[in-house]
């Protein structure tokens, strides 16, 4: 770890959160928060948006047109062949596939938008700030060059509700 | 949001962060047991049985099979649907559970997918097995070839099931594996041995639980859990259009979508309970799947029992309603009192009046009766498979097309085969991965502190 951090260690949920608001409150943004599962007042404090959904929204939404395009082009267009009298550009039927197709579509696009974005991908090698972060402790990763003047003051913090490390 | 008070406690124990990774994540960093061997012996016993069968199928063709030109589906066909059916159990968990809000899902969930991805995967052999030639399954696929090219059918149910079965397997297997993630990290950090935290730190992907990669893992969370919804629905809705588009008696039916889906949520709960119980007894895991736990479990099973009640006297009633001599035969005096009685009332009997038992609070408490009702609700739903598959098919329309149907060793070896994947499967699962959600049961652990609960209920 490089020395120019401060570690905030915290036994809690509340603890973590409600340090979080005092060095918030002193106008300081901590650089990363690493918790054993998802706090959701950190998640909103940090500031981060994630747009995944949006993104989830237009690969279903290419992949559905896509899809029926394709299944009409090879159905009515490429090679159309009489079953049992049916048309052969039979929408309701190509729906099933369409919905089927999509979602498996949005699914592994939206897996790998997760992977690019959140860095998650096999072989990444982690760097572990503190040991116990995935199993009971919740750390706050602090920044000494934004401290400025107020170096006192979030130790005092960070002390009331955990440890320094 | 709304946090039910009528469950009790979801952790048992008061247990802190620490000892929650610690417990769950024991079987994992305990050496391994000796039943398991055994276990795991016997089952690839059963696998290595299921692949001779497998064997004698392809070098002698599909005559090895007790089927015929009339009953062209037999068990294979049902212990697709059974397997199929039993691998919704994940999806109804993990994505009904969550849409409803019910918390008491993180103790059970993982095993649920667990069992999915395991049960999908033996079933997926049955199709492709069927086919005769399986080495040219890719025939299906409508692929640029130079035949025409000539494309597949798309108005088939045959091809949308094929497309519903790759699709949902490759979905459960991605979500349950992106779902383990931050619980890998927590075993390369835990563990001791060198090559564990290696071969942990390689299947965690590099998860560290920072704020950026929660929020985006919240993000896909929503997204998959969301549009997978769709999946419990929709994959049986199609393997149910496989029999109810073709014009067969006893098939025929409107019913057959929501009959169907029903039906598979249920062999999956009940499943899912076997299962549970199984774990609870061999790793102790009362702490956290809970006699409440397997309380509600039943619960949800008696409502799907009344819904299949009602589906079973639904089709009654309207064959008879139809006046179509053809449904009323083959309900009537084929079914009900006919050749095949034994099997429509083991069904019947299993699946709509054995788990009314669950009504009493001290069946749903006694772990013996609850494991006996879910093997006999498994049980029970593989007969319906056979009711559905063997008599419509071998009492045709024309008395000149009966035949009757008995498998030969080959299927049934075959069926054992999928029975011991689906059980190395679980044993592989016992041992290697995390049997319970940490990060999630951590992430609910706090609702079972009073002083918190109005604080933090709001994010839930």
């Amino acid at each position: 770890m490089n020395k120019d951090y401060i570690l905030g260690v915290f036994k809690d949920e509340e603890s973590l959160v409600s340090a979080f608001e005092k060095v918030k409150e002193k106008g300081i943004l901590p650089v990363e928060v690493y918790t054993p599962y998802p706090v959701h007042e950190i998640l909103e404090g940090m500031g981060n948006k994630t747009r995944i959904s949006h993104a989830a929204f237009f690969f279903g939404l290419f992949s559905a047109i896509g899809v029926l395009a394709f299944m009409t082009y090879a159905a009515v267009f490429d090679w159309p062949l009489n079953y049992g009298g049916k048309p052969f550009n039979a929408f309701p039927s190509f729906i099933v596939v369409t919905i089927v197709t999509t979602i498996l579509s949005i699914t592994i696009l939206t897996l790998f938008t997760f992977s690019a974005r959140a860095k998650i991908f096999p072989g990444k090698v982690p760097e572990i700030i503190h040991e116990r972060a995935t199993d009971d402790r919740f750390v706050m990763v602090i920044d000494k060059d934004s401290l400025g003047n107020n170096a006192e003051a979030i130790n005092s913090i960070i002390s009331e509700f955990g440890e320094i490390e | 949001m709304y946090n039910s008070a009528v469950r009790g406690r979801l952790i048992e124990g008061d247990k802190s962060l620490g000892q929650i990774s610690h417990e769950i994540l024991a079987p994992v960093h305990a050496k391994t047991p000796g039943w398991w061997y055994f276990a795991l012996l016997t089952a690839l016993g059963m696998l290595g049985f299921g692949a001779f069968a497998i064997y004698i199928t392809l070098s002698e063709g599909l005559g090895a099979w007790g089927i015929n030109n009339s009953v062209a589906w037999g068990w294979d066909i049902i212990n697709f649907v059974w397997w199929i059916g039993i691998g919704h159990a994940g999806t109804a968990f993990s994505i009904f559970l969550l849409i409803l809000r019910q918390k008491w899902r993180t103790a059970i969930n993982r095993a649920a997918e667990a069992m999915t991805v395991v049960a999908v995967l033996a079933a997926s052999l049955f199709p492709l097995l069927h086919m005769g030639r399986p080495w040219l399954f890719f025939y299906i696929f409508p692929y640029p070839n130079t035949r025409g090219p000539l494309w597949v059918n798309f108005n088939s149910p045959l091809f949308w099931d094929f497309m519903a079965i790759s699709a949902y397997l490759l979905i459960s297997a991605s979500f349950w594996y992106f779902g383990m993630l931050p619980d890998f990290a927590t075993i390369r950090d835990t563990a001791k041995s060198k090559i564990k935290k290696a071969v942990y730190g390689i299947m965690a992907f590099g998860w560290t639980g920072s704020s950026r990669e929660w929020l985006r893992f919240e993000g896909l969370s929503f997204v998959l859990g969301g549009i997978a919804a769709v999946l419990v629905v929709s994959v049986h809705s199609i393997v149910s259009t496989d029999f109810a588009v073709s014009v067969e008696v006893g098939w025929h039916t409107t019913i057959f979508p929501p009959y169907f889906v029903v039906g598979a949520i249920f062999s999956g709960f009940a499943m899912v309970l076997t299962l549970v119980v199984i774990m609870r007894g061999l790793y102790k895991m009362n702490d956290f799947i809970t006699d409440s736990h397997i309380d509600a479990v039943c619960r949800v099973l008696i409502f799907i029992s009344l819904i299949m009640a009602t589906a079973y006297l639904t089709e009654i009633f309207v064959a008879w309603y139809s006046g179509s001599p053809y449904e009323i035969y083959m309900f009537f005096q084929n079914r009900i009192f006919g050749d095949y009685a034994f099997q429509f009332w083991a069904m019947f009997v299993s699946n709509a009046l054995v788990p009314q038992l669950f009504w009493f609070k001290k069946m749903r408490r006694n772990i013996w009766v609850v494991f006996i009702v879910s093997i006999i609700i498994n049980i029970g739903m593989w007969f319906e498979r056979y009711n559905i598959i063997v008599t419509s098919l071998s009492r045709d329309y024309l008395p000149s097309s009966w035949v009757s149907y008995s498998p030969t060793w080959v299927e049934v070896g075959f069926f054992v085969g999928t029975i011991g994947l689906f059980i190395t499967g679980i044993l592989l699962f016992f041992r290697f991965i995390p049997m319970i959600a940490i990060s999630e049961l951590k992430s609910v652990a706090k609702f079972d502190k009073p002083r918190n609960e109005f604080k933090h209920a709001k994010h839930e």
